[in-house]
């Protein structure tokens, strides 16, 4: 593929990178989201490396380790947090926790004090605990991780289909697009969230049939715009010389026509990310989202709103929203004013 | 182009038929409907009941299911039972609520004055600062004004209205104490004088109506500004200054109708807000409209309810739809829908 030695595309990509609001927030972002994927190494209540008597154990990625492993009474998984206070006078030993050593998952309960805790550096919950003392850190970390994965995933349904459906549309016409047409209207008009929860409360979805139902429902946005692509580019001359040469159909679509139409999705992409960000979030929030105990902002979120004195909840979700959806719409105004420069000019 | 919004109108039908029979079909498929619910109720009365009567059975005889099932329609097959529900909606009665025994429209209907409250604010209070907003910042763009705005304009454009209403019930409600914790007028609302009452329902709807602008105000204004940009560099814009207009009549007189076009196809949208609300804002502050009660009425498998609001909502998003069209055709004599010969 010539894509990138395409003049246009290279003129394009000068153009983000000059935008340099645009072009850093790709790189956090993109930063951000690679950090998420080896979350563990950041929030766990596994150690990364632990040093006992001159051995090295990696118990994050290894097999599970129990007390005996390291001198200790019990046989069940070491509580490594107890055996790196346990392990700081021998010699030649040390352990290596976690910046936030807790996982997603785990109740830590301080005695003395119901949940929700309070923020502190002492008890290493530096976003506090939320209801049932699980460290909101760690959970806002995984609930990245969740909520990344699930709108890339539901982007790439989305485009794939809309890329397919809306392709032959506009390629074959007739009947195929007409019918096409009055479901894309039938699916359009479905107010989206209402359908999404009736759904969702019905079958209790998880991760991947909640997607399948956002899918279901969504991708008829790429479809209308691949069709009125498609239906522009086969009108065009360089088509028509392509149908005299003889090349068939399928060899058409795939090397003239889909290059030309696909790439201006990239514009649509970063608005895609946010909204399946918020619609996840929101879901979760009410309720109709993700099962738990997986980490999830809307949940989190959820937690906060029914305990307005633990503002660090609302805090953290919040903030940690803002980040990411202020990245992503930097991003996607530097795509669009890469695609499409406003000259700006007026008369006096 | 009447042939063809009259043609608009008629796809209403089926694109209706299609939305409710979907749902139709999934309320149907889904365990845990009205009559599982009555049976655990019973079960649980009859538990606490057997205490009086020795032989209290808890389950529900053969019969009774029978007669259970006939009284929600779940004895006939679906299409059928569609066919009939679509009958009666079609004679304005969308059946009784399974929860409240009540009318499923006197419940609706209720709740209307609320969403209308919200819903028409929303849409006033939009117009009337997002068009001289984006004007200002068309016509001085980059100016000190322009950048500052924009940072707020940002901010509303990237976070959706629910995360806005959630930080801002939390400082505002819950940790400054500034206003109320939700709800739409306080439990006392009836011992207020009338100027009492005004400052309660303003006090209540302050912090929700920032919600509801947030969501379409960053929308609106970034709208009204691009049109307006383009329209500056337009054509007709340099003969206007050619002829020896200044500025700012050149832009009141030509411009600004040129950039009105694309904000009034936003118009139409806004409609289904006025009445439907959002689930979401509604469910954050309390707010006793249809948004709450769609919700509600989900979580307690109230069938009837989902049903009657999908109706109203999906009709009112059609309509709105086919409005903003028209809306469109009405400031823009250039578009011609339908495409046919002089249509």
């Amino acid at each position: 593929m010539n894509v990138f030695k395409n003049p246009v595309a290279k003129k394009r990509w000068q153009r983000f990178r000059q935008s340099r609001r645009g072009y850093y927030s790709a790189w956090i972002l993109l930063v951000l989201t690679l950090c998420s994927f080896g979350a563990e190494l950041f929030a766990n209540n596994r150690a990364i490396v632990v040093v006992y008597q001159g051995q090295w154990h990696f118990p994050i990625y290894g097999d599970v380790l129990s007390g005996k492993d390291f001198g200790l009474d019990y046989s069940y998984e070491v509580n490594y947090r107890e055996l790196k206070a346990s392990l700081s006078e021998e010699p030649n030993s040390w352990v290596l926790m976690p910046a936030i050593p807790f996982s997603p998952l785990e109740t830590d309960l301080i005695a003395g004090d119901f949940p929700p805790h309070a923020p502190s550096v002492d008890t290493r919950h530096y976003l506090g605990t939320d209801t049932s003392g699980r460290d909101v850190a760690a959970r806002l970390i995984y609930g990245f991780r969740t909520a990344i994965v699930f709108s890339l995933l539901l982007l790439f349904f989305n485009y794939s289909v809309g890329v397919a459906i809306g392709c032959m549309m506009g390629f074959w016409g007739g009947a195929f697009d007409l019918f096409f047409q009055r479901i894309i209207e039938i699916w359009s008009n479905i107010p989206f969230l209402y359908v999404i929860m009736i759904v969702a409360s019905v079958i209790t979805p998880g991760f991947w049939t909640l997607l399948f139902i956002m899918a279901f429902f969504g991708w008829t946005s790429m479809t209308w715009y691949m069709r009125t692509a498609t239906y522009k580019e086969v009108a065009r001359d360089y088509v028509m010389a392509a149908r005299a040469l003889g090349a068939s159909g399928p060899r058409i679509v795939f090397r003239h026509i889909l290059p030309n139409s696909v790439s201006t999705l990239v514009t649509f992409v970063p608005f895609s990310v946010a909204s399946g960000i918020t619609s996840l979030t929101a879901l979760d929030y009410l309720g109709f989202g993700l099962p738990p105990p997986v980490s999830s902002w809307g949940e989190l979120l959820k937690q906060g709103t029914e305990n307005l004195e633990a503002l660090w909840l609302v805090g953290s979700v919040v903030s940690a929203m803002t980040v990411i959806l202020m990245l992503v719409a930097y991003i996607g105004e530097a795509i669009r004013d890469a695609y499409d420069p406003r000259k700006f000019s007026f008369y006096e | 182009m009447t042939g063809y919004f009259v043609r608009r109108f008629l796809l209403i039908i089926p694109t209706f038929i299609g939305i409710t029979l979907l749902v139709f079909a999934i309320t149907r498929v889904v365990p845990g409907g009205p009559i599982e619910r009555m049976m655990t109720q019973i079960q649980l009365g009859g538990e606490t009941g057997s205490l009086h009567r020795s032989q209290g059975g808890g389950t529900l005889s053969d019969e009774q299911m029978e007669e259970l099932k006939r009284y929600y329609g779940f004895d006939k097959p679906m299409l059928s039972s569609y066919a009939i529900w679509l009958k009666k909606v079609l004679q304005f009665d969308l059946g009784h609520s399974t929860r409240y025994q009540d009318p499923v429209w006197e419940i609706i209907k209720e709740r209307f004055p609320i969403s209308i409250f919200y819903g028409l604010s929303t849409l006033v209070l939009t117009y009337a600062v997002c068009i001289p907003l984006g004007l200002a910042k068309g016509m001085y763009h980059g100016s000190t004004l322009d950048s500052w705005s924009s940072a707020v304009v940002f901010l509303g454009y990237a976070l959706p209205s629910y995360v806005i209403g959630i930080a801002l019930i939390s400082l505002f409600a819950g940790y400054w104490d500034m206003f109320p914790l939700g709800g739409f007028v306080s439990d006392n609302y009836e011992e207020f004088s009338a100027w009492g009452k005004a400052k309660d329902i303003f006090s209540h709807a302050v912090l929700p109506l920032i919600a509801y602008l947030a969501g379409s105000f960053a929308v609106t204004t970034l709208m009204m500004k691009n049109s307006l940009m383009d329209n500056l560099s337009a054509d007709y814009m340099r003969t206007a200054a050619a002829k020896g207009l200044s500025r700012s009549e050149s832009v009141r007189k030509h411009a600004l109708r040129n950039s009105l076009i694309p904000v009034a196809t936003s118009f139409g949208s806004n409609i289904s807000l006025l009445l439907g609300g959002s689930f979401l804002i509604e469910t954050i502050f309390n707010i006793d409209g249809i948004g709450l009660l769609g919700y509600e009425a989900i979580i307690e498998r109230d069938y009837p309810i989902v049903m009657g609001i999908l109706v109203i909502s999906s009709l009112l998003y059609l309509l709105g739809n086919i409005l903003s069209d028209i809306c469109v055709a009405l400031v823009d004599p250039r578009i011609r829908f339908g495409g046919g010969r002089g249509a």
